[in-house]
C-alpha cells in the first residue's frame, strides 16, 4: 500500500519548537497536548488517591486531618472526571476522527486550540485553592447548602466553580468542533454508515457535551451567585431548595458518565476488530445502540437522588434499567466480533479485553443500583465508589491505555514495546482488582463513602488494607508504562504506516501523518476502507449492499464483482 | 521532493484536495458551527428557567411576586420587547439585502439593528434601576435577575457581533457570495429575540 | 498442537492472576449485606439475592465467553488467512435484545414490588421520633417528651420498641445528612426544608432486640465521618420506661434493698462507668450499687450477646439505686447503659 513522504519544511523559515507548539492549530498537535495535559492531570489526581488509601488502610487519621481528606477526595474527583478523562478521550478524538474520516483538520482549528488552552489554565484555577486556604472540598457533586456560601469553603470552592465554568466551556467548544467536523468534512464515499464507529461515538459524545454541559453552566453560575451575590437559588431558609442543585447537577451529571464511557466502547470497537481479524459484528445495531444510550442519558438523572425522597422512582428506575439494553447489545457485539475470530493478543487487544471484563461488572453494579429498595441499602457507600471505578476505570481508562498503545505508533511513528505493555496490563489490571473489588462488599456491609476514619470494630479494616495495597500497585503499574513511552521516543522501533494491518483511515497514510494528513485517500465503500485495500476481492464482499444476513458458518463467495473503477 | 502536484491518478483514487470543500453544499460549516453553539446556549438558558420554574413552584399560588418594595414594570418591559422584536426584523432585512448583493442596504439595516439592540439594553438598565428589589431579595430576585441578566449579557454579545459585521460591510469585507458571517451574527440575534419572548411571556405574562 | 512460548507465558499469566482475583473476592466477603433486622429489610434482602443471581449468570455467561474466545481463537503464529468475515445476523441481534428487556423488565417489576413493602406506612406507628441532624451530631427528641443528644466522642443511642413500625421524622438543622443503619437495609437523607417545607419521613419495623450501629451517610462537612449513632431496639415496657425517665426529669423509685451476699459498685459520670469490669461468681444472685451522679438517664443493664438478661431501672438525676440481678452462668457478658452503649459499656466475668 502507498505510503507517502513527509514534505521537509520550505527553507528559510525556521520556526522555534516551543513557540510551533504553543501557537499551533493542527488538529494532530492539538490531540497531542490534549493528551499530555491530560496524563499530568491524572498523576496528579493519582497522588491524591494514594493520599486517600494510605490514610484509609487502617483506623485512625495517620497522615492528614479531616479537612485536608476532604479536599483530597474533592480534588480526585474532579480532577479526574474533568480533566484527565473527558480531555484525554478528546484528545484522540481530535488526533484521530480527521484522519479517520479523510479530512485534513478540524471544521476550526483556531477554536480547536482555544478548546484546549482553556483547560490548563482551568486545571490551575481549581488546583490555586490550595494556595488560598484550602481546595474545594464539598465532594465533585458539591452539594448544596453544604457548597452555599454559609457552609462552602472559600475562596477554593469559588475558584473550582470558575475553573470548571471555563473548563466545560472548552468542551462545548469542542463538541461544536467535532459536530461540525464530522457533518461536514467526511472524505467523498464515506457515508455517515461507513464511518467507524469511534467517530459515531465521539458524534453522539459530542452531541451529550453540547446539550448538558451548559446545564452545568447554569448551575455553576447560580451557586456562584448564592456564594457571592446573596443569592436564593439554594438556601432553603430564604425560599430556595438544596435539591433544585442536586437536579441541575446530575442533569448534567449523568450525561456526563456517558460522555466518558463511549469514546472508550468506541476505541474498544476499533481495537477489537482488528485484533480478531474480522468486522465489528452489528454495525447497525451498535450506532443505534450507542443513539439510543445517548438518548436515554437525560432521562435517568434522578437514580442518582433516589434516597433523598424527592423523586419519582418507578419512572427513573425504569429508565435506568432500560440503558442496560443497549449496552447489553454492545457488549454482545463485541462478543460475537471474537467469536471464530483469530485473536492477537497485543496490549491495545488486552487492554481492551480487560475493558469488556471490568465494565461488565461496572455494568453488573450499575443495574442492582437501578433498583431503589437496594439502592436504598448501598447508596453513598463504598458500593457506589466500586461501580463508578469499575465504569470510570475499568472502563473508560482501560480504554485510554487500548488508544495509547493503539495509536502511539501512528502518533509518533514507532511502535511501544509488546513485553513492558503486557508487564503494565498486568500489573494494572490485577492492582485495580485489588484495590476497586473490595470496595462491594465494604459499602454491601455498609461503610460509607467520603469518610477518612473508621471505627476499628466496625470490621472494615482488612478489605480497606487490600484496597490500599491495590492501589499502591496501580501506581506501581504506570512505571512500566512510563518507562515504555520515554524509551520509545529515545530508540523505539520504527512502525510504518500500519503496523497492526487496521482497518480505517488512519493507516493509509505515514506514521505520522503530514500536516494536511493525506497525499490521496482509498476509495471508500465501506466501514473499513483500508481493509478492502488491503485484502481486494479474493474475499468476502465489503460493500454495504452486500451486506446481508449471514448465516453463521457460511461465508459468502470468494468472487465479489469486479468494477472497473475499483482496480487500484 | 518538491511539493505535491496534481498526478494523473487511476479513476476510483480522490485527491486529498477533493475532501477539503469548504461546506461544499449543504449548510457553510462556520453557520453549522453558529447553529450548534445556540443549541448550547438554548439548554444553558433550559437551566436558568429551571431555576425559575422551580423557584416559582415553591411557593404558594399567589405567593409568587417581587418582594415588598419592589415591583414589575410590564409596560416598559413590553416596549422593550416591540423594540427587540422589531431588531429581528431590521436584521432580516439586512440579510436579505446583502443576499441581493446590496451592501449599502446590509451597512444601514445593521446599524439599525445595532441601535435597536443599544436601546434594548440601555432600557433594561433603566428598568433595573426603577424596580426597588434586588438579587439578594429573596428566590423572587435572584431567578428574576439571572434570567433577565444572563440574557442581557447575551444581548450585549450580539451587540458586539453586529458591530464587527458593521465594521466590517463599512470595509466592504461582504458581498452576494461571501458573507457567512452575516448570516452567522443574524442567526445569533434571532435566537437573542427568540429567548427575550420566552423570558418575558413566562416573567410577565404567565408570572 | 504444542502450545508455543507466548501460550505458556499468558497461561501463567492467568495461573497467577486468576487465583489473585479469586483471593480478591473470596477476601471480600460473599457480596452480601448484613442480615436484616427489620421486615422491609428482609425484603430487601430477598430482592437482592434475585438480583445476585442474575448478575451471578450475567457474569459467568460472559465473562466465561471471554475466556474461552481468549484460548480458542487465539491466532496462531505464522497464520495468514483471515476468518470468515461476519458482519451481523439479524435474527441473533434480535434474540440478544429480546433477552436483556425480559431480564430488564423482570428486574423492574421486582424492586417495584419490594419497594411498595419498603415504603410502607401505618397508620398508626408504635412511635414517632423527631430525628434532627446537624453538623455533626444528632438530637433524638420523643413525642413523650424527652430528648438526647450526643457528642463527638459520645454518639447518641436512639432507643426504640421492638416489633411495632417506628416511624422518623428526618429534621435538619444545616446541610444534607442521611440516617443509615446498615442492618436495616435502608437511609434516607435530612434535607433542610425551610418554613413550609416537609421534612423526610422514614418508618421501620425491628424484628430483633439489639443494639445496631448508624452513621451519617451523605456528606456533611469536615468532621461527616464521626457522625455516627446507635441504635437500641428494647421491649416496649423498657422503652416506655426509658422514655418517661428522659421526659420527666424524676428519677423513679428505688427498688427495694433486699439482703444482698455480694454488692458492686458502678458509678456513672460524664456519660462513662467508673469501672470497665467486674466478677462475679457463677449461679449466685448479686446487687449492683448504682450511683448516677449527673442529670443524664442511665442505667445498668447485663447483657449476652445482643439480648438483654437483665435491665436495670433508668435514674435520670443524680441519685441511687440497688439493682438485684438473677444469678447467671458462667461466662462472659457485657454491661452497658441502655442509653450510652457505645461510651458505657464493659465486661462482667462469670467465674465458675
Amino acid at each position: 500500500m502507498a505510503t507517502t513522504t513527509l514534505e521537509p519544511r520550505a527553507a528559510g523559515y525556521r520556526r522555534s519548537w516551543v513557540l510551533d507548539w504553543l501557537t499551533t492549530v493542527d488538529h494532530k498537535k492539538i490531540g497531542i497536548l490534549y493528551i499530555v495535559n491530560s496524563f499530568l492531570f491524572f498523576f496528579a489526581a493519582g497522588i491524591l488517591a494514594l493520599v486517600i488509601r494510605a490514610e484509609l488502610a487502617v483506623p485512625g487519621m495517620q497522615f492528614v486531618d479531616q479537612d485536608t481528606y476532604n479536599q483530597a477526595f474533592t480534588m480526585h474527583g474532579t480532577i479526574m472526571i474533568f480533566l484527565f478523562v473527558v480531555p484525554v478521550l478528546a484528545g484522540f478524538g481530535n488526533y484521530i476522527v480527521p484522519l479517520m474520516i479523510g479530512a485534513p483538520d478540524m471544521a476550526f482549528p483556531r477554536i480547536n486550540a482555544l478548546s484546549f488552552w482553556l483547560l490548563p489554565l482551568g486545571g490551575i484555577l481549581i488546583f490555586s485553592g490550595y494556595l488560598f486556604g484550602g481546595a474545594a472540598a464539598e465532594g465533585w457533586t458539591a452539594y448544596t447548602p453544604l457548597s452555599g456560601p454559609d457552609y462552602g469553603s472559600t475562596p477554593g470552592t469559588d475558584l473550582w466553580i470558575i475553573g470548571l465554568t471555563l473548563v466545560g466551556t472548552a468542551s462545548i467548544l469542542g463538541a461544536v468542533n467535532f459536530i461540525a467536523t464530522i457533518f461536514k468534512m467526511r472524505a467523498p464515499g464515506m457515508t455517515l454508515f461507513r464511518m467507524p464507529i469511534f467517530v459515531w461515538t465521539v458524534l453522539v459524545t459530542a452531541t451529550l457535551i453540547l446539550l448538558a454541559t451548559p446545564v452545568l453552566t447554569a448551575g455553576l453560575i447560580a451557586l456562584f451567585i448564592d456564594r457571592n451575590y446573596g443569592g436564593s437559588f439554594f438556601d432553603p431558609t430564604v425560599g430556595g431548595n438544596p435539591i433544585l442543585w442536586q437536579h441541575i447537577f446530575w442533569f448534567f451529571g449523568h450525561p456526563e458518565v456517558y460522555i466518558v464511557i463511549l469514546p472508550a466502547m468506541g476505541v474498544v470497537s476499533e481495537v477489537l476488530p482488528v485484533f480478531s481479524r474480522k468486522p465489528l459484528f452489528g454495525y447497525k445495531a451498535f450506532v443505534f445502540a450507542t443513539v439510543g444510550i445517548g438518548l436515554l442519558s437525560f432521562s435517568v438523572w434522578a437514580h442518582h437522588m433516589f434516597t433523598t425522597g424527592a423523586v419519582f422512582l418507578p419512572f427513573f428506575a425504569f429508565m435506568t434499567a432500560l440503558i442496560a439494553i443497549p449496552t447489553g447489545i454492545k457488549m454482545f457485539n463485541w462478543l460475537a466480533t471474537m467469536w471464530r475470530g483469530k485473536l492477537m493478543l497485543t496490549t491495545p487487544m488486552l487492554f481492551s479485553l480487560g475493558f469488556l471484563s471490568m465494565f461488565l461488572i461496572g455494568g453488573i453494579s450499575g443495574v442492582m443500583l437501578a433498583s431503589p429498595p437496594i439502592d436504598f441499602h448501598v447508596q453513598d457507600t463504598y458500593f457506589v465508589v466500586a461501580h463508578l471505578h469499575y465504569v470510570f476505570f475499568g472502563g473508560s481508562v482501560f480504554g485510554v491505555f487500548a488508544a495509547s498503545y493503539y495509536w502511539f505508533p501512528k502518533m509518533f511513528g514507532r511502535k511501544l514495546n509488546e513485553p513492558l505493555g503486557k508487564v503494565h496490563f498486568w500489573l494494572h489490571f490485577i492492582g485495580f482488582n485489588l484495590a476497586f473489588f473490595p470496595m462491594h462488599q465494604l459499602g454491601l456491609s455498609g461503610m460509607p463513602r467520603r469518610i477518612g476514619d473508621y471505627s476499628p470494630d466496625a470490621g472494615w479494616t482488612i478489605l480497606n488494607l487490600i484496597s490500599t495495597a491495590g492501589a499502591f500497585l496501580i501506581a506501581i503499574s504506570i512505571l512500566p508504562f512510563l518507562i515504555n513511552v520515554i524509551a520509545t521516543f529515545i530508540n523505539g522501533e520504527p512502525a510504518g504506516d500500519d503496523p497492526w494491518e487496521g482497518n480505517t483511515l488512519e493507516w493509509a497514510t505515514s506514521s505520522p501523518p503530514p500536516p494536511h494528513n493525506f497525499d490521496r485517500l482509498p476509495p471508500i465503500h465501506s466501514e473499513r476502507p483500508l481493509f478492502f485495500l488491503t485484502h481486494g476481492h479474493g474475499h468476502a464482499a465489503e460493500r454495504p449492499e452486500d451486506l446481508e444476513e449471514e448465516p453463521i458458518g457460511e461465508s459468502k463467495s470468494g468472487d465479489a464483482e469486479r468494477r472497473p473503477e475499483d482496480l487500484v | 521532493m518538491t511539493a505535491p502536484t496534481m498526478q494523473a491518478h487511476p479513476a476510483g483514487e480522490h485527491d486529498a484536495a477533493v475532501a477539503v470543500h469548504p461546506g461544499g453544499s449543504g449548510m457553510p460549516t462556520a453557520l453549522v458551527g453558529m447553529l450548534l453553539f445556540i443549541a448550547s446556549e438554548v439548554m444553558f438558558f433550559g437551566g436558568l428557567f429551571a431555576t425559575y420554574f422551580n423557584a416559582r413552584a415553591s411557593v404558594a399560588p399567589g405567593e409568587w411576586h417581587p418582594p415588598p418594595g419592589g415591583h414589575l414594570d410590564l409596560p416598559l418591559a413590553a416596549v422593550l420587547t416591540a423594540i427587540l422584536v422589531a431588531s429581528s426584523f431590521t436584521m432580516q432585512f439586512g440579510v436579505w439585502a446583502i443576499r441581493r448583493g446590496d451592501t449599502g442596504k446590509l451597512k444601514l439595516w445593521t446599524a439599525i439593528t445595532l441601535a435597536l439592540g443599544v436601546l434594548f439594553l440601555a432600557g433594561q438598565i433603566y428598568d433595573y434601576s426603577q424596580l426597588g428589589f434586588g438579587i439578594r431579595d429573596g428566590a423572587f430576585g435572584t431567578v428574576f435577575y439571572t434570567l433577565t441578566g444572563f440574557h442581557g449579557a447575551h444581548v450585549f454579545g450580539g451587540a458586539v457581533g453586529l458591530t464587527i459585521i458593521l465594521a466590517r460591510s463599512m470595509r466592504g469585507q461582504f458581498s452576494q457570495r461571501n458573507h457567512v458571517a452575516v448570516e452567522a451574527v443574524s442567526m445569533y440575534w434571532h435566537f437573542v429575540d427568540v429567548v427575550w419572548i420566552g423570558v418575558f411571556s413566562t416573567i410577565y405574562l404567565l408570572r | 498442537m504444542q502450545p508455543t512460548a507466548a501460550r505458556s507465558r499468558s497461561r501463567t499469566k492467568l495461573r497467577v492472576g486468576v487465583p489473585l482475583l479469586v483471593l480478591a473476592l473470596a477476601a471480600s466477603g460473599c457480596l452480601l449485606p448484613p442480615d436484616p433486622v427489620t421486615e422491609a429489610g428482609q425484603d430487601v434482602f430477598n430482592l437482592y439475592l434475585v438480583v445476585l443471581a442474575l448478575a451471578a449468570i450475567v457474569f459467568i455467561g460472559v465473562e466465561g465467553f471471554i475466556l474461552y474466545a481468549i484460548f480458542r481463537y487465539r491466532r496462531q503464529p505464522g497464520d495468514d488467512v483471515l476468518p470468515e468475515q461476519h458482519h451481523g445476523n439479524n435474527t441473533i441481534e434480535v434474540i440478544w435484545t429480546i433477552i436483556p428487556t425480559v431480564i430488564v423488565l423482570i428486574l423492574f417489576t421486582v424492586s417495584v414490588i419490594t419497594l411498595g413493602e419498603v415504603e410502607g406506612r401505618s397508620e398508626d406507628p408504635g412511635v414517632t421520633i423527631e430525628v434532627d441532624g446537624f453538623q455533626w451530631q444528632w438530637t433524638f427528641s420523643y413525642p413523650e417528651g424527652g430528648t438526647t443528644t450526643g457528642t463527638i466522642g459520645s454518639p447518641p443511642t436512639l432507643v426504640v420498641p421492638v416489633n411495632e413500625p417506628v416511624r422518623l421524622v428526618l429534621n435538619s438543622l444545616d446541610v444534607n445528612h442521611a440516617f443509615y443503619v446498615p442492618q436495616f437495609l435502608i437511609k434516607r437523607d435530612l434535607i433542610p426544608v425551610g418554613e413550609n417545607g416537609e421534612p423526610n419521613e422514614l418508618e421501620f419495623t425491628i424484628t430483633e432486640e439489639g443494639t445496631y450501629a448508624g452513621q451519617c451517610a451523605e456528606f456533611c462537612g469536615t468532621a461527616h465521618a464521626d457522625m455516627t449513632f446507635v441504635v437500641d431496639a428494647v421491649s416496649r415496657e423498657i422503652y416506655d420506661e426509658y422514655a418517661a425517665a428522659l421526659a420527666s426529669g424524676s428519677p423513679p423509685p428505688a427498688t427495694g434493698g433486699g439482703d444482698c451476699e455480694l454488692t458492686i459498685e458502678i458509678t456513672a459520670n460524664n456519660t462513662q462507668f467508673d469501672i470497665d469490669e467486674f466478677e462475679v461468681p457463677a449461679d449466685t444472685a448479686f446487687c449492683i450499687a448504682f450511683e448516677n451522679q449527673e442529670a443524664v438517664p442511665h442505667n445498668v443493664s447485663i447483657l449476652e450477646g445482643g439480648e438483654h438478661l437483665f435491665t436495670g431501672e433508668f435514674l435520670n438525676q443524680p441519685g441511687n439505686i440497688i439493682y438485684e440481678v438473677p444469678a447467671l452462668a458462667a461466662g462472659e457478658y457485657t454491661f452497658v447503659c441502655d442509653a450510652h452503649v457505645q461510651a458505657m459499656n464493659g465486661t462482667v466475668t462469670v467465674t465458675p
